[in-house]
């Protein structure tokens, strides 16, 4: 006991102290620009994100992100994995360069697409699109496109992740039962669906868990594309906290919505952990 | 954050000493991540040699300009201070003058360079926690409001009274450019010494002006026709550009002048306004121009991209801050140089012209203990004189000479003007009647809110500048959530 109290200390002191002091301050109004109304206000806060309408389109556009995102991983990634291991060479090389983009900082990785893909006239992305004929489009300036551009982003650096998952996975179902069903003359779909699917769902189910957490809580790559823009079109909540607090400097009503992020979080995490137990 | 004394990109903004720069710059890349460990010490003086070298150049520099100032320079010495600037060739000229600083005072002086993004933030924060990190920093005029409302920053207009801080017939405050001052005076206090700034001006291609027989627009109607008159897509060339970025400092800093120049009051009635006939005008203006003139990227431009895609000839005009000119300018970049000219703001339909009234200026950090004050008075009282301004400008050794230098006079010394007036046609008439005449204290609203009320309008402008809503629909949202932040 006494072996593990450093270290028990610092995880409290790095973990748990801050988040006491986020709900703390939730429960003030700290407004840098009107210092003389600052003060205790119990649950005003929370009274006010609840009427909040950006609070709730924030929120929205959030949980479209992140189902959007955690689904195009996984059927990607899943998609991607199955093709991998079917193929009998070069399985190493595709393994290195798919962790690429895992590595990178999401800060790099949202310069690098708002600089040299996505930029109108000069960017990769929009040469294709005026090569393939669709014409010059304004990636990040237009309030969908830009939605389904930071979508992209997200799927590209992080389905990585979940292809190395689900091959680890893959490879390691038993051989024996797909002879077994190529001997009751069962098709490649039918494999899939009902032997391969069902096997690799804890793998999955955890893929989805573990993604939908880091989703609802993006933030650099997004804030350096888009900076939740344009106007609040891909505004997700954590973004907007962080505006709150740091660029509005109202540090109460920013702790308020980033406890209120905190909630959403557990809740859908609660949710498919409920979820996974189910069956 | 770069500190002069241990990292490596500074070594690379040194101008005035290219051999030992190559030297270094090998050094340092040469250098492992291994042997950096294991001779921290040693690695440490290799990358800091620059600054060593250039103390010893500095020290022989003539200091009597500064001595002749009736007051006693060394009364800080053994003080330390930090002062936080942005990567800025303004800022990089100063830092490369800390020798001589030091010399003079015996005060020492450490910069750290924060990215403009970041600078605000900063310094918000370590003002808030009063550990007095900064001693000073480089400033936006926008944030004085808030910084006087919470007495964050010491006033500055006692430490100029004082007979034994300075002396102010050496100092001539007057000659501090007017707007700027104001820019920076809350309640009838100034809070931060100007040191650089800027105004506003329209920068054009005379070559494809003249080529249409067009004149340089004298109002915000013929300055659409001049753009439209050069617009050519098919060639690369787009009519106009302006600020697309969202942003307190981006698109709202061109946006306001549009503003006021439609008769735009931010206190109507007393009460802080951001909607109505004028503002929608306004904002129509802008995104009208944006839509059709400029390259569609410009959505999501603030001005290095603007002065960027003008180097390169593929924007026929912009209006943004004059300093822009030096970028523009460059003969490594720049392919327009010798074919640019300038000119005031375009009249709007109020008959004013309304320039920026920008500047980076140097409060004094309230949570200092009292030596350190002075100390850091006679920093900026050092920075602001005209003696530095002139030695880091027309007789700054390197290459990136300042065009925001804080005093009026300078516009009518002959040895500055031959210096600027090379930026092109006009530059130098230009900016200085810029400087006199379109200059105006209530530019952007001066509110402690702003930082919220700056990030709110700019959200409402891109809005409107992508179509997410009309202007009169994001204005009048904005107006909606500026009302409680204004409440309290």
């Amino acid at each position: 006991m006494a072996l593990l109290a450093p270290a028990f200390v610092v995880l409290m002191a790095t973990t748990t102290f801050p988040l006491l002091y986020l709900i703390w301050t939730s429960a003030y109004r700290i407004d840098l620009a009107m210092p003389f109304t600052n003060g205790y206000i119990g649950f005003e806060n929370y009274r006010n994100v609840i009427g909040d309408h950006r609070f709730w389109s924030s929120l929205v556009v959030s949980l479209i992100y992140t189902a959007t995102t955690v689904l195009f991983q996984v059927v990607i990634g899943l998609a991607f994995a199955i093709f991998v291991l079917s193929i009998r060479r070069f399985q190493a090389i595709f393994r290195v360069v798919a962790i690429l983009p895992v590595v990178l900082s999401p800060a790099v990785v949202g310069m690098v697409w708002r600089t040299f893909m996505l930029a109108p006239e000069f960017g990769v992305v929009d040469y294709l699109a005026i090569s393939a004929g669709i014409g010059s489009r304004n990636w990040l300036g237009d309030p969908t496109l830009a939605l389904i551009s930071v979508v992209v982003i997200h799927t590209w650096q992080w389905t990585p992740f979940a292809f190395m998952v689900l091959l680890a996975s893959l490879a390691s179902l038993p051989e024996d039962i797909y002879e077994a069903a190529r001997l009751d003359r069962a098709n490649s779909w039918g494999r899939f669906t009902r032997i391969t699917l069902p096997l690799l769902r804890p793998a999955i189910v955890m893929v989805v868990i573990m993604r939908t957490m880091v989703a609802l809580t993006a933030f650099a790559a997004i804030f350096t594309v888009t900076g939740g823009g344009p106007g609040t079109a891909t505004e997700i909540l954590n973004l907007y906290a962080y505006r709150k607090s740091f660029t509005e400097l109202s540090f109460g009503y920013g702790s308020a919505l980033a406890v209120a992020l905190l909630i959403v979080t557990v809740l859908v995490s609660a949710l498919l952990f409920a979820l996974r137990r189910a069956r | 954050m770069l500190t002069c004394y241990n990292n490596i990109p500074d070594v690379l903004t040194i101008r005035d000493e290219p051999r030992n720069r190559e030297r270094h710059v090998m050094d340092a890349s040469t250098l492992t991540r291994r042997a950096l460990l294991k001779s921290g010490a040693a690695g440490a003086g290799i990358v800091a040699a620059p600054c060593i070298i250039r103390r010893a150049h500095a020290q022989d520099a003539d200091l009597e300009p500064y001595t002749s100032a009736k007051i006693d320079w060394r009364q800080a010495a053994g003080e330390a201070i930090t002062v936080a600037v942005i990567p800025a060739s303004y800022f990089d000229n100063l830092i490369a003058l800390a020798s001589q600083f030091q010399a003079l005072t015996g005060i020492n002086v450490r910069f750290e360079k924060i990215p403009p993004a970041q600078i605000r933030q900063k310094s918000v924060i370590d003002l808030t926690s009063k550990t007095g990190t900064y001693a000073t920093h480089a400033a936006d005029p926008m944030y004085f409001a808030l910084y006087g409302a919470n007495k964050w920053v010491e006033p500055l207009d006692p430490l100029l009274q004082d007979a034994s801080l300075t002396d102010k017939s050496w100092f001539k405050i007057d000659d501090i450019v007017p707007a700027w001052r104001s820019a920076n005076t809350i309640e009838g206090k100034l809070l931060g010494m100007p040191y650089d700034g800027e105004v506003t001006l329209q920068v054009l291609r005379k070559d494809l002006y003249e080529a249409k027989g067009l004149k340089p627009a004298d109002d915000l109607d013929k300055f659409v026709a001049n753009a439209a008159a050069v617009h050519n897509p098919e060639s690369r060339v787009w009519g106009a550009a302006l600020r697309g970025v969202a942003g307190a400092g981006q698109n709202v800093y061109i946006y306001s002048s549009i503003f006021r120049e439609f008769g735009g009051d931010w206190f109507k009635g007393g009460k802080l306004t951001v909607n109505g006939t004028e503002a929608e005008a306004a904002l129509n203006w802008y995104v009208d121009v944006m839509r059709k003139y400029a390259p569609v990227a410009a959505q999501n431009w603030n001005w290095p991209d603007i002065a960027d895609a003008f180097s390169q000839g593929t924007v026929a005009a912009y209006i943004d801050a004059h300093s822009s000119a030096s970028v523009i300018n460059n003969p490594d970049k720049s392919k327009v140089i010798g074919k640019i000219s300038f000119a005031r703001w375009p009249k709007g339909p109020s008959g004013k012209r309304i320039t920026s009234i920008w500047n980076w200026g140097f409060p004094i950090n309230g949570a200092l203990p009292e030596k350190r004050k002075k100390a850091t008075w006679l920093f900026i009282q050092w920075a602001a004189s005209a003696e530095t301004q002139a030695r880091t400008a027309h007789r700054f050794a390197g290459p990136a000479k300042r065009s925001g230098v804080n005093r009026t006079s300078f516009w009518r010394d002959p040895d500055y003007i031959k210096v600027v007036s090379g930026f092109g046609d006009n530059f130098v008439e230009a900016t200085l009647e810029s400087l006199q005449s379109d200059t105006d204290v209530d530019w952007r609203p001066r509110v402690p809110q702003w930082p919220a009320v700056g990030d709110t309008i700019a959200t409402a402008i891109q809005s409107a500048l992508v179509g997410q809503a009309s202007a009169k629909v994001a204005l009048d949202d904005a107006q909606k959530r500026i009302e409680p932040m204004m409440r309290g």
